[in-house]
């Protein structure tokens, strides 16, 4: 079985490849755009000698490199987004570049569309949690979005990578597995998610309090992501990825500061945050936009709303936590201090 | 009369677009369209456009605009120019116009021919500071302009300039003059109100400005560009950097008068002054009288920003205001169609230079 996974030279993605041949896996595609990053998937085959890792460059916004990566293969892991730069460029490397593939899945004539399985990694953003009340549980049937237009440009294109793989399976008639991590981190990732708080010039507001975060550490996903794509009771299933004993913000936050670097914070309770969002959003209209509405108050509410979490649909499949949440924090906090002495 | 807008090319640019057509209040946009019909419908859903299409004669067809913004990659500008102005719209084009001279000159026929009217984003010159100068000159304060310099810092760190970087398929690296291609229009359109020779004698070199990857070919990675002009009565400066810091967006107009420096980036202009104190007076004062112009300039941009007239976009707003009027009243455009043959005609002669082998 031929394995194709786009997005390879990512953060997420080298963890991937690396579970994948963990789990027996031996003939893997890496579909990747930068060639740099390709030295870390041979580094990571390297320990797996009768395993067949091809590196294939290219970038999912040409049909026919979407040609290259898709043929052959009868599972895909599709991990390949646009992270940041603008919506457009959002737009385009989650969907346009998702609808290439997925068209070249269906114009193989070596397999089949209806024999592949495809795994899709998606995002927490997708949910329309703005609209739960403080304290709900997110789990795989809270409803989706249904307010794009108020979400923020990446929650947007990765509502609609959805929607799209959910039209083209009912078209296509392949396997649909999605994914939905929640905040991954580790070594190699950043430190805070918005979650947390916001950097504002020298200062960070701390606005998450005492929210849970869904931390999802790179391994743990990758692995969620392989047991879950690979399980032959997944297909048309939905799974929130994030670990157990979740950390609130404040705690992440202090342990930060302890283990990588002193830096000033100021915490504002949530009505304070809503507050401001509602006042910024207020100017940001009046002016026509003369400063951006970074927060809104429904923005506001889908980050620092306040949730708890459910995996226990995840864990129904046999995923384990490899890396337990203290060793996790642990080995990014030594990452991140590293990384800023090298600074 | 309300004037019915529409967009094709949904790109990055066209949220630009979007954001200074929905501020003003005597038009509407009322669709925007791409042949990447995701593309379109992002635009539209993020943005509330009623209609989106992914075949622009479908869209004329059906909307019926007044005004066809054209922001799709330039290789499209003259196809989709002669399209509009044959279905009836007036044209306003995002830069670069065109990728060769003789298409912005075909561009610029097309609607003259139909008699439509066209503009080009041009909008740095449509700022505040910008205009203020060009009054300052038309009034004879700056004298007859001896000398001009235009410098344009360009941050390359960005996340345009990593996915440019990142991407050897970007669409920039296709065009024919690449990075310049899309970005000079910006550093010449400032200095052609003052440099009218259609034909000025022209020196450009180009370089890559820091060290290329192994195996890289570093003609394929030039982000540095240094331009001598020099025309019958007036000379030129032209810096493209994408290294130097902090980026600077600035003019420099020597007149036979007076001085004026505009710096795009503050929105200030001040004006250097022939002095008439002697000896050690006449250093002593200047630095006043700069500070108390910059003063003079903080609080107009401060006036601005209270009366939400500081946006990123503001000179835009402005220029797509006055083409419109142009288009209700049946006046001429707000840029006349000879800076902007200027304009290309310069960029065609740069390109040569740089990139022999292409413009040959």
């Amino acid at each position: 079985m031929k394995v194709l996974v786009t997005g390879a030279g990512g953060f997420l993605g080298a963890h991937v490849v690396e579970r994948l041949l963990t789990h027996g896996y031996t003939d893997i595609r890496c579909f990747l755009r930068e060639r740099s990053k390709g030295e870390q998937l041979l580094r990571i085959s390297a320990a797996y000698p009768d395993a067949q890792v091809e590196l294939c460059f290219g970038n999912l916004r040409s049909k026919s490199d979407c040609a290259r990566a898709a043929a052959d293969v009868s599972l895909v892991f599709h991990l390949a987004a646009g992270l940041k730069g603008s919506p457009a460029e959002l737009f385009a490397d989650s969907v346009v570049a998702s609808r290439n593939l997925l068209e070249a899945l269906e114009g193989r004539d070596s397999f089949p569309a209806p024999q592949t399985r495809v795994v899709l990694v998606s995002s927490f953003g997708v949910y329309g949690v703005a609209a739960l009340r403080r304290g709900a549980q997110v789990d795989e049937q809270t409803p989706l979005e249904g307010r794009p237009e108020l979400r923020d440009p990446y929650s947007q294109s990765k509502l609609r990578q959805e929607q799209l793989f959910w039209d083209c399976q009912r078209k296509m008639g392949f396997e649909l597995v999605i994914l939905r991590p929640g905040v991954i981190y580790g070594p190699g990732g950043g430190a805070f998610s918005n979650r947390v708080g916001l950097q504002i010039g020298p200062v960070f507001f701390h606005l998450g309090g005492s929210n849970l975060l869904p931390l999802s550490y790179v391994d743990n996903c990758a692995e969620a992501i392989v047991v879950a794509g690979t399980h032959p009771d997944s297909a048309g299933q939905v799974y929130n990825v994030h670990d157990d004993d979740l950390p609130t913000a404040s705690r992440y936050l202090r342990a930060y500061k302890k283990h990588v670097r002193r830096m000033r914070s100021v915490r504002l309770p949530y009505f304070m945050t809503r507050m401001l969002a509602g006042a910024l959003e207020s100017y940001h209209r009046r002016s026509q936009g003369q400063l951006p509405a970074i927060i809104t108050r429904y923005k506001a509410a889908a980050a620092w709303g306040g949730n708890t979490f459910s995996n226990a649909k995840l864990h129904g499949l046999g995923w384990r936590q490899l890396v337990s949440t203290s060793d996790a924090m642990a080995q990014t906090f030594a990452y991140l201090s590293e990384q800023g002495k090298q600074q | 009369m309300t004037l019915k807008i529409a967009i094709i090319g949904c790109g990055k640019i066209a949220d630009a677009h979007v954001e200074e057509i929905r501020k003003i209040p005597s038009v509407q946009l009322v669709a925007v369209c791409d042949l990447e019909p995701i593309m379109a419908e992002q635009l539209a859903m993020r943005f509330a456009v009623p209609n989106w299409y992914s075949n622009v004669s479908t869209m004329l067809e059906a909307e019926k605009p007044d005004v066809l913004h054209i922001t799709t990659p330039p290789q499209s500008h003259l196809s989709l120019t002669r399209q509009a102005v044959a279905a009836g719209c007036h044209v306003f084009i995002e830069k670069p116009v065109a990728l060769r001279h003789g298409d912005v000159v075909a561009i610029v026929q097309a609607a003259v021919e139909t008699g439509k009217k066209l503009a080009v984003n041009y909008w740095p010159n449509f700022e505040a500071p910008a205009l203020e100068l060009r009054r300052l000159y038309e009034a004879g304060t700056l004298g007859s302009p001896v000398h001009v310099e235009s410098f344009y810092g360009y941050n390359l760190a960005g996340e345009y300039g990593t996915a440019f970087k990142r991407d050897p398929d970007h669409w920039v690296h296709r065009l024919p003059g690449k990075l310049f291609q899309n970005v000079l229009d910006h550093a010449l359109n400032k200095i052609t109100p003052f440099l009218v020779d259609e034909h000025p004698f022209i020196q450009a070199v180009a370089y890559c400005g820091e060290p290329t990857p192994d195996g890289a070919d570093p003609s394929q990675l030039l982000d540095e560009l240094r331009v001598i002009i020099r025309g019958s009565q007036t000379s030129a400066y032209v810096t493209f950097t994408s290294h130097a810091r902090p980026i600077e967006h600035s003019l420099r107009v020597h007149g036979t008068r007076n001085t004026a420096r505009l710096d795009f980036q503050a929105r200030t202009l001040v004006l250097d002054r022939q002095q008439g104190f002697p000896s050690a007076l006449g250093r002593l004062f200047p630095p006043f009288l700069t500070a108390k112009d910059y003063l003079r300039q903080g609080l107009k941009n401060v006036n601005s920003f209270s009366h939400a007239r500081f946006h990123y976009f503001d000179g835009m707003r402005r220029l797509l205001s006055e083409f419109y009027l142009s288009v209700e009243r049946d006046s001429p455009p707000p840029i006349d169609y000879g800076e902007i043959l200027r304009v290309s005609a310069m960029m065609e002669r740069i390109f040569e230079q740089v990139y022999p082998e292409v413009f040959a």
